[in-house]
């Protein structure tokens, strides 16, 4: 393999030291199949062992990795680092505070993932004679319909690339969005109204202006945007179903 | 990273035990041809307060008075005027043609048993309203019906 050198320019940030993020820079040699992972793994193994930064399974499945590659949310380990010059700026995701380096803080993130209920809801589990041993049978046609929101790694890279996140501190975000409508689209689940009761409320779908970024940068093809604007034609009907035959009534109950 | 985010943005309602920096967004943010596109998209805004603005001088002046209307009247046919004028078409057809692109993403799976058409039904659909409803309003203000 060809081996030439490249500049990373790198956030760093200490808390204990620190008052505010800074940059540093390091020239190592890459070779050309490197991904820009293996340029900061690299750096951290044989360079500077202080850089400090977050990756497990290397192959875009765990969504550790992500940070920002020349302004771009990227995952580290999915990205060539052909496609760069010879100067690389990697800085931690965008829109989430920085607790080292480039490691951002999840917790956040955490908790508006559980706002969306992202599980089954049931009103009553079935008895396991009934659902043929206990499961919920499901066709391959049901499946069809959310299986592309469920492919979510969790990478946050929407997160960062939202417009809307980083002017808005309370919007809901496109992962725990296309999350809650994952389960909505889902046959087995019967939580849709609690959900779309919640997705009716201040920072939430309608607080999405349709930029697109977070279906761009998704590198699993999840298309938040796609479900964030689903969410919204669906709430509305859900709503205007209430207005009509109000909770309750439904089913001639 | 160049400003600030949003001193919220992604923060747990808690603040951990490790003090953090606060959240920034990338300096090259508004740069990029997909988020310029965007806010081009977002600027359109403008023109459309602006004419509604001149919509609301129109309505004015047609309660004025036939010398304001006359008025009214001569001031649209100021180049200046026909080029924002020009503008604003340009701005919808933009927005439109963007709005439509995305639309067929935007349909739920189904809404109760129906399933939506496929995309180019949608986006033919979309465009045949628009092409006709705009022939159709440039008839009747031409006089040609009613």
């Amino acid at each position: 393999m060809s081996e030439t050198k490249k500049k990373f320019v790198i956030t760093r940030f200490d808390p204990e030291k620190d008052e505010s993020p800074r940059t540093q820079e390091y020239e190592i040699p890459v070779q050309g199949d490197w991904k820009v992972l293996d340029a900061i793994n690299y750096i951290k193994d044989e360079v500077d062992p202080s850089v400090c930064h977050r990756w497990s399974c290397r192959m875009a499945v765990c969504g550790s990795c992500g940070m920002m590659v020349d302004g771009e949310p990227k995952l580290t380990c999915k990205t060539s680092l052909a496609e760069y010059g010879d100067t690389v700026v990697v800085e931690p995701l965008a829109n989430f505070p920085i607790v080292r380096d480039l490691v951002v803080e999840l917790e956040g993130f955490m908790e508006k993932f559980k706002r969306v209920k992202p599980w089954v809801v049931r009103a009553k589990e079935q008895a396991a004679e009934k659902s043929g041993g206990g499961t919920y049978a499901q066709s391959p046609e049901e499946l069809a319909e959310f299986k592309k929101f469920s492919m979510c790694i969790n990478c946050m890279l929407c997160y960062a690339a939202c417009p809307v996140v980083a002017n808005e501190g309370e919007f809901l975000g496109p992962a725990a969005i296309a999350l809650g409508h994952r389960y909505n689209l889902d046959s087995r689940d019967e939580g849709e109204s609690e959900r779309n009761e919640i997705f009716r409320g201040e920072g939430t779908i309608y607080s999405c202006s349709f930029a697109h970024e977070c279906s761009e940068v998704c590198p699993k093809n999840v298309d938040p945007a796609a479900a964030i604007n689903q969410a919204k034609f669906s709430a509305l009907i859900d709503w205007a179903q209430n207005l009509v035959l109000p909770k309750g009534r439904a089913g001639g109950a | 990273m160049a400003g600030p985010s949003h001193p919220d943005a992604m923060a747990p309602s808690r603040p951990g035990p490790t003090r953090t920096a606060p959240p920034q967004m990338p300096a090259s943010w508004w740069s990029a041809p997909r988020i310029r596109t965007y806010l081009l998209f977002d600027a359109t805004g403008l023109v459309y307060l602006l004419l509604g603005f001149v919509a609301l001088e129109v309505v004015w002046a047609l309660g004025a008075g036939p010398e304001a209307w006359d008025a009214m009247l001569a001031s649209l046919r100021n180049p200046l005027v026909v080029a924002f004028h020009a503008l604003g078409l340009a701005s919808v057809i933009f927005v439109g043609v963007r709005f439509f692109s995305f639309f067929p993403k935007a349909q739920p799976p189904r809404i109760g048993p129906m399933k939506p058409p496929p995309a180019p039904v949608i986006l033919g659909g979309l465009y045949v309203a628009w092409i006709g409803l705009t022939v159709l309003f440039a008839a009747i203000l031409a006089g040609g019906i009613f």
